[in-house]
């Protein structure tokens, strides 16, 4: 659930800006992360762990865990916790181990 | 072409950004990495007033000291490059900076370390299910990102901080079923906190941990085990309080040395007077250099800030002496009114930096 009025904080969340998880549309405020935003709609299955596939969600909410993986706009491997929703933006759950991708600038 | 700097500050929260203050105050031009999209680390969350901080700092709340801290470095030659992190090293000594997408070398004359902390998990069957979040991350989602992140909610581990962030919770409608301590008093040492909790009506149980959490997808439910029973709650939420140990993976990658103590988080780099590690150009500060309070934190920044000037000769060695004694004597009042048991693990850890435990474990 959004909080419309901190205590403390006040009012904080202004605009709102729809984005998508798994082609569904979600509401969220501008200036939330992703996970935050989806947390915020009920959804607190972000992923699937790589090695026995158990449920993963937001845990450190500061981009140490990477229990926050998903896919968002097409990339894999985005902590969506450190990261900001956008109007439009598509996420979707990590469910298996993603390519690593190689344009051959690594070593 | 590499970026340049005179002093590279890996981390932009209160120990970096006082480190700052005192760098480009005095000239040197100073660059400031942070993963975050915003400076001023965990205090950004903090709606806890803060009471013991250093000179010059009023009590103040976290997000107030965050603004206050960015805002006297306005006009200072500081640049930042928030999103972005150290990723390793170039063979020159520049530092590999990462915004996701590009990497690029930095080349700095010194570097500081201010990298913090990070929460240590509670382990319990089931307890990587989601809904179970680091007390810290609780904080995050109803003070930064305005998200209620459950209805129902257990607390495990009843530290300063954790007890801080019941009553934060609960004051944005989260019930708080019950605090669970695994010893047999209250943690938080602030007293006056400890007795709004009990005047919240939120039961507290010690000589109490989780047995197991259970849920599908989610968690759902939790065993507490009491000395002479198991308690079942139904919660949508359980938030560990875990300690916190210092994030070293700057300094593995500088090539460090590295002592253990326990009070101060455990493994962590040696470091002297100075704040200076044995890879003479590289500084610490804050959680990086042990596990303590705000005020503390911020007196770190402003050592390693000013023992960064001396090296680079922009103050004279008595000058800088002078500073860093009443510096180290403001810390040491801060240190010991609450956690003296910490202080003397610093006393040790200093004296131990010609004798580190790890010495170049960690280069490839
Ligand atoms: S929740 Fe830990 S990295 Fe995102």
């Amino acid at each position: 659930m959004h909080i419309k009025h901190h205590p403390v904080l006040g009012k904080r969340l202004s605009e709102t800006v729809t984005f998508y998880f798994q082609d569904q549309p979600y509401t969220a405020y501008r200036g939330q992360t992703v996970a935050a935003a989806l947390m915020a709609n009920g959804i607190k299955k972000l992923g699937l762990s790589r090695k026995l596939l158990q449920p993963r969600g937001l845990f450190c909410a500061r981009g140490r865990c990477c229990s926050c993986y998903m896919t968002v706009n097409g990339e894999d491997h985005v902590r969506t916790c450190l990261i900001k929703v956008e109007e439009g933006m598509k996420v979707y759950p990590n469910l298996e181990d993603p390519e690593v991708t190689n344009d051959g600038h690594g070593d | 072409m590499a970026m340049e700097t005179d002093v590279l500050i890996i981390g932009a929260g209160p120990a970096g950004l006082a480190a700052a203050f005192e760098l480009a105050s005095r000239g040197l031009e100073v660059t400031l990495v942070d993963e975050s999209a915003a400076a001023g680390g965990q205090l950004v969350q903090q709606t806890q007033l803060i009471r013991s901080l250093p000179a010059p700092f009023q009590p103040m709340r976290g997000f107030a000291l965050a603004e206050a801290l960015t805002k006297r470095l306005a006009a200072l030659p500081v640049r930042y490059l928030l999103g972005h992190r150290m990723i390793g090293l170039y063979r020159d000594g520049s530092v590999g900076v990462a915004d996701e997408a590009n990497v690029f070398p930095l080349k700095a004359r010194k570097i500081v370390v201010a990298t913090g902390a990070a929460e240590n998990a509670v382990p319990f069957p089931k307890w990587t299910l989601p809904g179970i979040i680091t007390i810290g991350a609780a904080q995050t989602l109803i003070n930064r990102d305005f998200v209620r992140p459950g209805k129902h909610a257990v607390i495990v581990g009843s530290s300063d901080f954790a007890v801080d962030v019941a009553l934060q919770l609960a004051d944005v409608g989260v019930n708080i079923k019950a605090v669970v301590e695994r010893q047999s008093a209250l943690l938080a040492r602030d007293a006056e906190k400890v007795a709004q909790l009990k005047q919240s009506g939120i039961p507290t149980y010690v000589n109490a941990a989780v047995k197991e959490a259970r849920g599908k997808g989610e968690v759902a439910e939790i065993d507490i085990q009491l000395s002479e029973r198991v308690i079942t709650e139904h919660v949508d939420l359980v938030c560990l309080d875990g300690g916190r140990s210092p994030v070293l993976e700057a300094c593995y990658q500088l090539g460090c040395s590295f002592g253990y103590q326990q009070e101060l988080g455990g493994w962590l780099p040696q470091y002297n007077k100075r704040l200076q590690t044995d890879r003479e150009d590289v500084f610490l500060a804050g959680n990086a250099a042990g596990i303590s309070t705000q005020g503390v934190v911020l007196a770190t920044g402003m050592i390693a800030g000013v023992s960064v000037c001396e090296a680079l000769r922009v103050i004279g060695g008595e000058e800088a002496e002078r500073l860093r004694s009443a510096l180290w004597k403001e810390l040491e009042v801060l240190e010991t009114t609450l956690f003296p048991e910490v202080w003397q693990a610093r006393l040790r850890h200093m004296d131990n930096f010609g004798n580190p435990l790890l010495k170049e474990q960690f280069i490839s």
